[in-house]
């Protein structure tokens, strides 16, 4: 048999608005000493020149696949690109691509999902967002910020020393109540180890659902947003057929509105977890390890999107739930 | 010799050169004494076929080439890549001249050919397409594509219009009045190649959304072709064969690659047989020229010839880590292939035609 099997190369996607110290931070990834050869494809001119290291630049293009969907959409530019660099995969050990500050995130993210030539070859390890502390206030009406926090796996608070530790934190309490599974770290000059954002895997099933337990225990958030996140804990077991199907009616009536969701079930009959994440319409699932004997059986869920208090989440899972003679 | 025997015709191992990367390209001259080849390390290079000598036009310099195309008279010789780079060879004279070198831009140039018939060259610059003439050395077309970049181009076999494919749409230019808007043919989703028959009656269009569209000549109802696991990469056609009524379209789409036959009942359409052999990503398809014998090469490290498109003959390997591209030599007795690790491997007819019954 010829077949060998290819190892995908990891992909970290950095977007935020100029001027948030993005380039900052790509600067500190590519000159740290981590032994990683790093391709960079960008979608702006930036002040970006490593020896060494290889810099594309492309012009961002959004491609339709069914007509105008907006989770259908992907982006051409960077197919291109990543099938032309793959050919040279044994030069580089990662790829990072740095969107511009406009740039909407569903379609990069979409591209490793739904393209079969790149998701054979590369796969998605996290999006990271720097957000710019002190400005991010003249930023909340626009719709790049917000998503590009809601869709974030890791978010960067930087330029903290320009602002006070009551500021501070009503801003992390904003951007949890926006997304509640993102890592949040507090950064001067975007100095962070380097080693804690790349190699987050966070969109691989079989790592465990995190959602920040301050998040869990707050009873009352901040709704004067659209976009926020929300998360769902249920004892009990779930009925397969009915979780499909309000999954399915769901994702299908309310798909453009949910940017992400994550999960870890109990599904009645079975021994072992399932998990699963979505990105807009895109689903994904899969069973997980078993459950160990002295683990509670409940069923995580979290989303974040716009409107989510309008999609009845919380009665709708409860009604999911195989019933109980007591 | 009756055409049943020179099917049955079998290739032989000839010879084996190496580049020092992935094999981009290979191009053939139209006499089939010489081919082009280019590499993801930027190498183009000539190769004779008859004295085997490799004469290097371009050493290795970091950025790929991407595309290789020979002009209809076989006297140049063009390359696209990165950093917008676009080079010219004429290789009539003693010695190789290189006549233009572009590479002012980071416009990754990855689409080009030449009319069949007359010395211009067209290739993809992002949006644009532009036309080069050979003969003026200067630009003589720019046609804005609008929608997208341009993922792929190709000439009219008469050589009278140039389409280009992208985003949501397939765009023709009449050679004759560049200037004119270009008849556009609508898609819902991104047309990754397009090709026309060599008989020039059908164009087609492989696209990302799992599906291929077919145009005769005259009708604007295109043909769909659907249950694709993957989006459409590349296509190729066979030419005409008195044994059926049109040729025969070859695509591929993940690990497997699809012929489509039209039936001779129109209200019917197109048959497919899906050739499901490879086990890694097909990389290359064409059809051997005066025959339906197509020719796979995958990541598998697998170069399949299958007879009539449809039962395979002979499997080579030879570029452990997969096969990149092919092209059969325009007479069709002599096979080029690349590999990923700079391979590259020709093999020739065999005049005894035993062996597989």
């Amino acid at each position: 048999m010829a077949v060998t099997e290819r190892k995908t190369v990891p992909v970290t996607v950095l977007t935020g608005y100029l001027g948030s110290g993005k380039t900052t931070l790509l600067n500190r990834i590519l000159t740290d000493e981590h032994g990683q050869k790093i391709a960079v494809i960008m979608n702006e001119f930036g002040a970006v020149g490593i020896d060494n290291q290889l810099v594309i630049d492309v012009d961002e293009e959004i491609f339709e696949m069914n007509n105008g969907c907006i989770c259908c959409t992907v982006r051409g530019d960077l197919i291109r690109i990543i099938n032309h660099l793959m050919k040279r995969r044994d030069k580089f050990d990662r790829l990072i691509i740095e969107t511009t500050g406009l740039a909407d995130p569903a379609p990069v993210i979409q591209t490793f999902f739904v393209d079969d030539e790149v998701r054979n070859q590369v796969r998605l390890d996290a999006v990271i967002t720097v957000v710019d502390a002190r400005h991010i206030w003249q930023h909340w009406e626009a719709e790049e910020a917000i998503e590009q926090i809601a869709f974030a796996d890791v978010i960067l608070l930087n330029k903290i020393d320009l602002v006070t530790e009551v500021e501070l934190e009503a801003l992390e309490r904003r951007i949890r109540g926006m997304n509640a599974i993102a890592k949040i770290f507090r950064t001067r000059d975007a100095q962070i180890e380097t080693a804690t954002i790349l190699g987050v895997n966070a969109f691989d099933l079989n790592h465990a659902l995190q959602i920040d337990p301050d998040f869990l225990n707050e009873t009352a958030h901040e709704h004067d947003e659209t976009v926020g996140s929300l998360a769902l804990v249920e004892a009990g077991e779930l009925d397969g057929d009915k979780l499909n199907a309000w999954l399915g009616e769901l994702l299908r009536d309310r798909g453009p509105d949910i940017f992400r969701m994550k999960g870890i079930l109990n599904l009645a009959g079975e021994d072992c977890r399932f998990v699963f994440q979505g990105v807009h319409m895109l689903f994904d699932g899969c069973q997980d390890r078993p459950w160990k004997p002295d683990e509670s059986r409940t069923n995580e869920l979290v989303f974040i999107g716009r409107n989510l208090e309008q999609m009845n989440l919380a009665d709708s899972l409860r009604a999911c739930l195989v019933e109980q003679n007591i | 010799m009756a055409s049943k025997t020179k099917d049955r015709d079998l290739l032989e191992f000839q010879w084996y050169t190496a580049l020092s990367d992935y094999i981009t390209a290979i191009a053939w001259s139209p006499d089939g004494t010489w081919f082009a080849v280019s590499s993801a390390a930027g190498e183009v290079v000539q190769c004779v076929e008859k004295t085997k000598t490799v004469t290097v036009l371009q050493a290795a310099q970091g950025t790929s080439i991407d595309a290789l195309a020979v002009s209809g008279d076989g006297v140049f010789l063009a390359a696209g890549g990165q950093a917008g780079a676009v080079l010219v060879w004429r290789l009539d004279g003693h010695a190789p001249t290189q006549i233009l070198a572009l590479d002012q831009s980071h416009i990754w140039i990855d689409r080009l050919q030449w009319n069949p018939h007359h010395p211009e060259l067209a290739y993809g610059f992002g949006r644009h397409v532009q036309v080069w003439s050979a003969t003026q050395q200067s630009a003589i077309a720019d046609l804005n594509f609008e929608s997208s970049s341009v993922l792929d181009l190709a000439w009219h076999p008469s050589g009278d219009r140039l389409a280009a494919s992208g985003n949501q749409s397939i765009k023709t230019w009449w050679r004759h009045a560049w200037e004119e808007a270009p008849m556009v043919q609508q898609l819902g989703g991104a047309s990754e190649a397009i090709a026309w028959s060599p008989d020039g009656h059908y164009l087609a269009s492989g696209n990302n959304d799992r599906s291929v569209m077919v145009w005769q000549d005259g009708n604007p109802f295109p043909w769909q072709m659907r249950g694709f696991p993957g989006k459409v990469r590349q296509l190729a056609w066979s030419e005409p064969h008195q044994s059926i009524s049109a040729p025969l379209l070859a695509s591929i789409c993940g690990e497997g690659v699809v012929v489509w036959t039209k039936d001779c009942d129109p209200s019917i359409g197109w048959d497919a047989q899906v050739l499901d052999l490879h086990q890694g990503s097909v990389r290359a398809i064409a059809f051997q020229p005066q025959s339906l014998q197509l020719a796979s090469a995958a990541d598998d490290g697998w170069l399949c010839l299958w007879r009539k498109a449809s039962r395979l003959t002979q499997l080579f390997e030879g570029a452990p880590t997969g096969f990149s591209c092919l092209a059969w030599q325009p007479q069709g007795k002599t096979l080029a292939a690349g590999g990923g690790q700079g391979e590259v491997l020709v093999w020739t007819q065999t005049t005894t035609g035993q062996g597989f019954g």
